[in-house]
């Protein structure tokens, strides 16, 4: 439909903008001064923060990854790439970084696919469907490390739930403790039984923001659910889905209190060890404090590359 | 000027959440401040409560505080266990704000007097006249380096052989451990065949779990070691043997390994266990049948193990003088009777076992006596396990290895390069 007057009754073409200001330009420096400094002032607690907790021991890490400090030495030596040439020709090196790629791929698609299914399926008006998102979410806020102790009863191979309900069905119990395999499957689980309900909440919150008349609009076009699913509703979801890449793929990473507790990244040395584990063993245990300083180095980079693929990834303009 | 998008403010807050985790590995070694922190008045004292020592520990330094009224004891939760008490330690100092005293186990303390981070308590004993001739020799020279002596024994164990009475009656075994592993090894069969299916005739801590400290034993006992001095003797055919030995009984279903075999013990699935004298306490409780407890297998090879109590080197003399005056006090003859009833640890004082207390005690307690009768058997650790960086780490997943069925030999040789460039690495520079 077309009007030849717009809402406020000018005919189409007329200017509707203020009026051309008459007279000498305004000072237009005063006003972008103060508005950098207000900009300055609103910005410069975050920033000193950020200057003095993040970046500056990010940089004084680097600076360690190119020593022989041992943590309780009083001086580090510097050793050039040693730590480095170290790091990659490691035997285990391989084993950790398969170890992290296992664990943070598995985490990071099944809590979010999980997430999804069960956001989809709660956001349905459905019976006492308050008390299960609850539950869904609770173990979210409970300490890794509380959640660690708790599921070793549950793997426990002599006592376990996991060994009792195998038994009934007549199938063996693995050895979740002494099989590297095994273990890495026993703290992936226990991850993501404890960060589903992040991935559930987020997307449960896009779901209930999502414009209403598109879903209405493939109602009425007979869209199956499917193509309702991916047509519809997956493009809505897409800058959550992106920001729940990010910060489970960052918490992921940075899982160190179960594997603690349940595994200490072992069987067999490196059956659980991951690249953060790593840095804990050469620094706290190793007494390396330099060499991990060049894994949390190495893991820096890779993270930032991954980090820069998905956002570039991201704003690929969809088709 | 481009427009600050939602993706590119994410990508941002990635970026620092990466960069605030990598920063996480160290930040400094400006640390080691001279004189660093704390009131000349107030001895801090660090301490992962061994063996759930926490009431006795509070109630020693009430009876110090009611002995000395000008000093106050503050007690400080450093951690769940020793490692935990160590890193707290060497985050202090970077930090600069150390302790008095702080709890250094047989595996920790050797790295800070290296670096001169612990104080070389000689002098400071002499000044307190403390009579260091009545603390038990093995444990005492366990913190021997450079000529002096680095810690006080505290909470020391070693570890002994728990067996179940009842299963080694069904075995029609003697009520007494094995002489040697060869003759556990005789036993194994009758053993096996007594504990049933599902349940094992003898359960280890796996190799996240102290096996390196219990597996020295037997080591030892096959004439192996893990090291003489600072050379690395993992391929030595004895310590081979050893390895083989444990490989075997593995494969043949007779030992398990588990992270926490007392629980099984307790619960009547493992016929016997070799486990610290710390954790006789809990078995005691636990166990709902009749147990026992034995030297371990072979003569003169029981490791020691446990922690001492050390003093910061970097405090002040007033600082330090009220901190070996704690020392002491926490490790004399009346206050070890008490901790070590309290939780299974082993006396550290010789004169200890003289008093009345400690007497009624140890005929009541028989299990308890063992690891007082096994300590004239005792024999200090080797060097690759406690001295070096990581030792135990190292020499538990090589055995880990070993149960899993890799080549005894190859894994050992391994083990022998890599502790040799640990020691060419980090100790060889600094002795």
């Amino acid at each position: 439909m077309q009007s030849t007057t717009s809402g406020t009754g000018l005919a189409v073409g007329e200017r509707s903008g203020p009026p051309e200001p008459v007279g000498p330009p305004p000072r237009r420096s005063s006003g972008r001064t103060w508005e950098w400094s207000l900009a300055g002032l609103l910005l410069a607690p975050n920033l000193i923060l950020l200057i003095v907790f993040t970046y500056r021991p990010l940089l004084d890490n680097i600076r360690l990854s190119f020593t022989d400090w041992n943590i309780s030495a009083p001086v580090a030596n510097p050793v050039g790439f040693s730590n480095y040439i170290e790091w990659f020709g490691r035997e285990d090196t391989r084993k950790v970084l398969s170890n992290t790629l296992i664990f943070t791929v598995a985490t990071v698609g099944i809590s979010m696919g999980l997430g999804l299914a069960l956001a989809m399926l709660l956001d349905q008006r459905l019976r006492g469907r308050n008390i299960v998102r609850s539950v869904v979410f609770a173990p979210f806020v409970i300490s890794g490390a509380a959640v660690g102790v708790a599921f070793q009863f549950v793997f426990d191979p002599s006592f376990g739930l996991v060994r009792d309900l195998l038994t009934r069905i007549g199938v063996a119990v693995p050895d979740f403790y002494q099989r590297p395999g095994w273990a890495l499957f026993m703290v992936t689980f226990t991850y993501i039984w404890k960060t589903l309900g992040y991935s559930f909440v987020i997307y449960l919150a896009a779901l209930q923001g999502r414009r209403a008349d598109l879903d209405e609009a493939a109602e009425i076009d007979g869209a199956s659910p499917w193509a309702h699913f991916r047509k519809v509703l997956l493009p809505q979801l897409r800058p959550t889905t992106f920001f729940l890449s990010i910060t489970v793929l960052l918490s992921s990473v940075q899982v160190f209190d179960i594997i603690n507790v349940m595994t200490r990244g072992g069987p067999v040395g490196n059956g659980t060890m991951t690249l953060v584990y790593q840095v804990y063993r050469e620094t706290f245990v190793n007494l390396r404090a330099g060499y991990g300083a060049t894994v949390a180095t190495v893991m820096f980079l890779i993270l930032l590359v991954v980090t820069i693929v998905q956002v570039r990834v991201m704003d690929r303009p969809q088709t | 000027m481009n427009q600050l998008t939602r993706r590119g403010l994410l990508g941002l807050a990635g970026t620092a959440g990466i960069a605030g985790l990598s920063a996480c590995a160290g930040t400094g070694t400006s640390g080691s401040s001279d004189k660093a922190g704390g009131a000349s008045n107030t001895i801090e004292f660090w301490s992962n409560h061994p063996g759930s020592s926490k009431p006795v520990e509070q109630q020693i330094i009430a009876a110090f505080q009611k002995e000395n009224p000008g000093l106050t004891v503050k007690l400080v939760d450093a951690g769940k266990n020793y490692e935990e008490v160590a890193q707290k330690f060497n985050a202090s100092l970077a930090g600069g704000q150390l302790p008095d005293v702080v709890v250094v186990s047989d595996v920790t303390w050797f790295n800070f007097a290296l670096n001169k981070q612990l104080s070389k308590l000689d002098d400071l004993l002499g000044t307190a006249k403390v009579d260091t001739g009545d603390y038990v020799d093995a444990l005492y020279n366990d913190y021997t380096y450079a000529g002096g002596h680095f810690a006080l024994p505290y909470a020391r164990s070693t570890p002994l052989f728990y067996y179940n009475k009842e299963l080694w009656a069904k075995a029609g075994l003697e009520d007494r451990g094995p002489k040697d592993w060869a003759e556990f090894k005789e036993w194994s069969t009758a053993l096996k065949a007594a504990v049933g299916s599902g349940k094992f005739a003898m359960e280890l801590a796996d190799g996240s779990n102290y096996l390196d400290w219990y597996f020295q034993n037997l080591a030892w006992d096959f004439g192996g070691a893990y090291s003489k001095e600072w050379q690395p003797t993992f391929s030595d055919p004895n310590t081979i043997k050893a390895g083989q030995f444990l490989q075997d009984l593995t494969k043949a279903g007779v030992i398990k390994y588990n992270a926490t075999p007392e629980a099984d013990f307790s619960a009547g699935l493992a016929g016997c266990i070799l486990q610290s004298t710390g954790s006789l306490g809990g078995i005691t409780k636990d166990a709902k049948f009749e147990f026992g407890t034995a030297f371990l297998p072979g003569t003169d090879n029981c490791p020691t193990g446990g922690a001492g109590v050390g003093v910061p080197a970097n405090i002040s003399d007033a600082r330090k003088a009220n901190a070996v005056k704690f020392a002491e006090f926490l490790t004399n003859p009346q206050n070890t009777v008490t901790f070590t009833q309290a939780t299974g640890y082993m006396p550290v004082r010789k004169s200890a076992v003289e008093l009345p207390e400690e007497k009624t005690f140890l005929e009541k307690n028989p299990n308890s006596k063992t690891a007082i009768d096994q300590l004239a058997h005792t024999r200090s650790q080797d060097n690759a396990r406690v001295l070096l960086p990581g030792g135990g780490a190292r020499i538990g997943k090589a055995l880990d290895q070993i149960a899993q069925g890799q080549d005894v030999a190859t894994v050992f040789k391994a083990l022998d390069a890599e502790s040799q460039q640990v020691f060419e690495s980090q100790i060889k520079p600094k002795l």
